[in-house]
């Protein structure tokens, strides 16, 4: 029964494991595939049912009662979702979550791939590039969004400062206090943070593609734009879809972007559905509408989504 | 300053209550100093806002609180919570994760009262030694007969302005009605020197001139029993019309964004002429740029058909249920109203901070600066946001919602002004039941 | 590249597009850099040139390092995030290694169920969150968010280190299992110990998603000395009307910093687990 396995392709084990194991009923019973992956699988499960499973359904549970902070539960049934959907300010919020996402989404994924086809070509110091580019992605968002208001500031912040010293305009936008500016203005700063993760992600998929592929079509009289039409980008599509998808589900989520730079205004003009669900939660305590709130989100998103995926499997 | 014979006389009377209080709260009837014999906590944690008049938390930090570990050897955590409207958040998760501060500034209590504990000894042994309580604040502090809280002070809030600016308009006296109002702002802006009217999320700088505005032409939110809407009458159309006419040529675009800060922020770097604000920009200004702080001037809200009105900013404190040691809060509660600690505290905020007790109202500190005189006549007039309907949770609902507040910038941002008013009375209707 | 590179070519398809990110990418910090180097007198100038500094001086740094507890937060994001990686990962394996390497009843319906949290948002979990931490008297400890952040954390971990696990071949586990190992030896002796660039990477992306996190921090650590550094520089830097942006720079610079110097360090494995997640999927 003993045999040592070769050093070249494992670890060694030590013999002492060779020894007849002892339990043999009990043992031979865990080492069937099935009930040593359910073993293995209990811990993770069951951390994740009392920290993620039992605050989701209470979550759901909660959309269909009347709580106000300290105020005892009362079952409203669909009660919350009929106040909402008579509530202008809950449908700005979903419009505003889905043109900000949309936005920063599309943008982030032209600049990213942008960003990985000057990547991937031959430079000194590509290494440092690669980390420094990655930079705004890394940097906990709350502090560059801070740097950001500093930045969009009317009076003193560096945007306005070039604008008028550059002579461009004669005052400057009002980048945090126009409705439409303001709009522009976090789906500037998500961009800025969102974009080296989709350059990364699809540099990796672009080194990826092997040369030959484009050597003959190169050879079969393609120019360099026919190249990446057609040999560069249906490679890369697997890519850009997983990015996305991801970089849609977290857009749509965020929060701290928002809730930083602009609190949702102004005039409700940048309130996303997370930060109308905290606000009516914590703000204005009323905690089944902010569920209700939070649980519209599923839906919306999940049409995005599905939105997507039909929009890249059409080609 | 508060005479000694006084503040003797009102510490006698302290601890006498105070040991009463103590009995009849089960200890065996010791004074409250010599309490700390017992278990007692080593530290009280203590959160509020951040003043806007920086001497005033410096006078707590390093007067108030050295002085009572001295006296108690319980130390204070005093943490500060950023302006600008996170201290709701913090205060409502506190009440919800049942932790946090001991004691806390109590916005907006009407969410959340039922987590405080009844501080009626606290609240009317203050009352009786100081020459009791203004009727207004009543309606905010007491609940059910009970003193949830212990008012602290107003923030009184008006018409700040450029007084060189205005002469330099052509405008010699502060506007008196708001149609002057407007035909001011409209000539300073012309000039480059627009109002900068606060619009957004606020708590203060936003209701304190919106209020106003809609009570001095007759139009309440409520009706005086809370239960009927009374925004949908046929003067708030005017109302609204009013303030996008403001908003459009008056005011500089930003504001509609504005939190509390933002409008002191836009003063003190001279890009708004005039807004609605507490006492606390005069003193920065004479703090740290004199030259503007010699043409600050404070006017009174303008008046309209109606009268003139000015809104209350209530500063008040509660003492959590949830703490570890309530009735160790609550001393600390009582030590800092006693006359002692609370006149050189109140002082040191040069009177940004107005006593809601009548023993306050002859005090010297008014007579310092002539320009603030006009916030005591906030104190003596100005009602609370949910005037006249009771200061309840739905009221509550509605301010942190910013229902009558989006109604405003709604209009002032494209949506028909009858749309505007529709939606908002749709809303207070649903939030009122 | 294939294809003829003439000189105007590269600088056009490579160091303009090139500097050009750079700037973008990084003009923001260069900010923040600037503004909390100048007094408040040249930061409140209108006059004085946005980058120039004409008196640098280290006062913001200064008192944003003695009058507030910045340090402490620095120090409990810090510990916070390595624990919470810590756990994330533990989980994550057992999470991942049946999924990637086993088969079994349920399997399918598991990846699913896992697969979904992802569209479950934060806001939806926040308010029960709040009642859970509450319940279990965690309120104001770091023990809230070590143990809540797993949770955002896990899923993706498992999604990451399943691409690993993956790549190893069958080969090696049958072997082992042949020589008489059990599965668990087999598992933690022969595969696992080879996919330690997986761990890293995975670790790492965990570790900056851990200090990033802002919601929870700022829901159950409301006193001062046990906030994250997010949630303190934005909690307690504004003072009354006056935005400390001296300070907050100060500390939105200080504050990445730390992770910025982690990152640099494990940056190529990293690298390799986003672009792992995404190509290998």
């Amino acid at each position: 029964m003993g045999r040592v396995v070769e050093a070249s392709r494992a670890p060694a084990v030590e013999t002492r494991d060779y020894r007849p194991l002892r339990f043999g009923r009990l043992r031979e019973f865990v080492e069937r595939e099935s009930v040593f992956s359910w073993l293995i699988l209990t811990p993770p499960i069951l951390f994740l049912l009392l920290f993620l499973g039992y605050p989701f359904f209470y979550g759901v549970y909660l959309s269909f009662f009347r709580r106000e902070v300290t105020g005892p539960a009362t079952f409203v049934g669909l009660g919350n979702f009929v106040t909402l959907a008579n509530d202008p300010i809950f449908w700005q919020s979903v419009g505003n979550t889905v043109k900000f996402t949309g936005a920063a989404t599309v943008l982030k994924a032209i600049g990213g791939l942008g960003m990985a086809l000057v990547m991937n070509q031959n430079f000194k110091f590509k290494a440092l590039t690669r980390a420094l580019l990655l930079l705004p992605f890394i940097v906990p968002t709350v502090l560059s969004t801070v740097a950001w208001q500093w930045i969009y500031d009317p009076g003193l912040g560096l945007f306005n400062r070039l604008l008028v010293t550059s002579g461009l305009t004669k005052t400057g936008f009002s980048w945090l206090g126009n409705p439409t500016m303001a709009m522009i203005s976090v789906i500037i700063v998500n961009t800025w943070r969102g974009l080296p993760f989709f350059g990364i992600s699809i540099l990796a998929g672009l080194q990826t593609i092997p040369v030959e592929q484009h050597e003959s079509a190169t050879i079969d009289g393609a120019g360099t734009w026919d190249r990446f039409r057609h040999v560069t980008l249906p490679s890369l599509l697997p890519v850009i879809f997983i990015v996305t998808t991801f970089s849609v589900i977290l857009t749509f989520f965020d929060f701290q972007l928002v809730y930083v730079l602009t609190g949702g205004g102004p005039a409700n003009s940048t309130h996303l559905m997370a930060t109308y669900a905290y606000s009516l939660s914590m703000g204005a305590g009323q905690m089944g509408l902010g569920s209700a709130v939070a649980l519209s989100m599923v839906p919306v998103l999940g049409l995005l989504l599905v939105l997507l995926t039909w929009y890249v499997r059409k080609d | 300053m508060a005479t000694s014979k006084n503040a003797k006389t009102g510490r006698r009377d302290f601890l006498k209550l105070t040991a009463g209080a103590a009995s009849v709260a089960g200890i065996a009837g010791a004074p409250w100093i010599a309490r700390k014999v017992e278990a007692k906590p080593s530290t009280i944690v203590f959160a509020r806002e951040s003043s806007y008049v920086k001497n005033f938390d410096e006078h707590f930090i390093k007067v108030m609180i050295p002085a009572y570990q001295k006296a108690t050897g319980i130390k204070i955590d005093y943490q500060i919570q950023a302006a600008g409207g996170s201290a709701v958040p913090q205060l409502v998760s506190m009440v919800e994760n049942k932790s946090g501060a001991d004691l806390a500034w109590t916005q907006q209590e009407w969410l959340y009262r039922d987590a405080l504990v009844d501080v009626s000894d606290i609240a009317e042994a203050v009352g009786k030694e100081q020459g009791g309580w203004y009727d207004e604040i009543k309606l905010l502090s007491v609940d059910n007969g009970k003193w949830k809280t212990v008012p602290q002070a107003n923030i009184g809030q008006l018409m700040v302005y450029r007084k060189d600016w205005f002469e330099e308009a052509g405008i010699k006296q502060f506007p008196d009605t708001w149609d002057e109002f407007l035909e001011a702002g409209i000539k300073l802006k012309a000039k480059g020197h627009p109002y900068g009217m606060s619009m957004g999320h606020g708590f203060a700088d936003n209701y304190s001139w919106l209020y106003p505005l809609l009570w001095s032409h007759g139009v309440t939110v409520m009706d005086k029993a809370g239960k009927k809407v009374a925004l949908d009458s046929s003067e708030t159309v005017n109302v609204v019309e009013y303030v996008k006419r403001l908003y459009k040529e008056a005011c500089i675009e930003d504001c509609i964004g504005w939190l509390d800060p933002h409008n002191n922020k836009a003063f003190l770097t001279s890009q708004i002429s005039c807004t609605n604000n507490a006492y606390s920009i005069m003193v920065s200004a004479k703090r740290d740029l004199p030259d503007m702080g010699k043409v600050i001037d404070h006017g009174l809200n303008p008046r309209g058909p109606a009268g003139r009105f000015h809104a209350l900013v209530p500063v008040t404190h509660g003492v959590f249920a949830y703490g570890t040691d309530p009735q160790a809060a609550k001393d600390f509660l009582r030590w800092i109203m006693d006359p002692k600690q609370y006149r050189p505290w109140i002082s040191s905020g040069d009177m940004y901070f107005a006593p809601y007790l009548h023993a306050f109202d002859k005090f010297p500190d008014w007579d310092i600066e002539p320009r603030v005189k006009p916030y005591h006549k906030v104190l003596e007039t100005g009602k609370l946001t949910s005037w006249p309907a009771p200061a309840n949770r739905a009221h509550g609902a509605v301010i942190n919602r910013w229902i009558v507040i989006d109604m405003f910038t709604k209009a002032c941002t494209g949506t028909p002004t009858k749309t505007a008013i529709a939606e908002a009375v749709t809303q207070l209707k649903q939030i009122y039941g | 590249m294939v294809g003829e590179l003439t000189w105007r070519k590269r600088l056009l398809g490579l160091w303009v597009p090139l500097a050009l990110f750079y700037v973008v990418a990084l003009f923001p910090f260069t900010w923040m850099a600037a503004t909390s180097l100048k007094t408040n007198a040249e930061l409140y100038n209108p006059k004085a040139g946005p980058l120039s500094i004409q008196h640098p001086s280290l006062v913001h740094y200064i008192s944003l390092l003695q009058e507030t507890n910045f340090l402490t937060w620095v120090a409990n994001t810090m510990l916070v995030a390595v624990v919470a990686t810590g756990i994330s990962l533990l989980l994550g394996t057992m999470l991942a290694y049946p999924l990637a390497r086993m088969r079994f009843r349920g399997a399918p319906l598991l990846a699913i169920t896992v697969a979904i949290t992802y569209l479950v948002p934060q806001s939806l979990l926040f308010v029960p969150m709040a009642d859970l931490i509450g319940r279990l008297k965690l309120g104001n400890t770091l023990s809230a968010v070590m143990l809540t952040y797993p949770t955002l954390l896990v899923p993706f971990i498992a999604w990451l280190l399943m691409g690993y696990f993956k790549t190893v071949p069958k080969e090696l586990e049958e072997q082992a299992l042949i020589d008489g190992a059990s599965r668990w030896r087999a598992m933690t002796r022969v595969i696992l110990p080879l996919c330690m660039p997986g761990f890293i990477s995975a670790g790492i992306f965990a570790f900056t998603l851990a200090q990033n996190e802002f919601l929870y921090a700022l829901l159950f650590l409301s006193r001062s000395d046990v906030r994250t550094v997010p949630i303190g520089v934005v909690g307690e830097l504004i003072r009354g009307d006056a935005f400390y942006w001296g300070q907050l720079m100060a500390g939105a610079l200080l504050g990445s910093v730390p992770v910025a110097l982690i990152y640099s360090f494990f940056v190529k494995y990293y690298v390799a687990g986003l672009t792992a997640g995404a190509v290998k999927g």
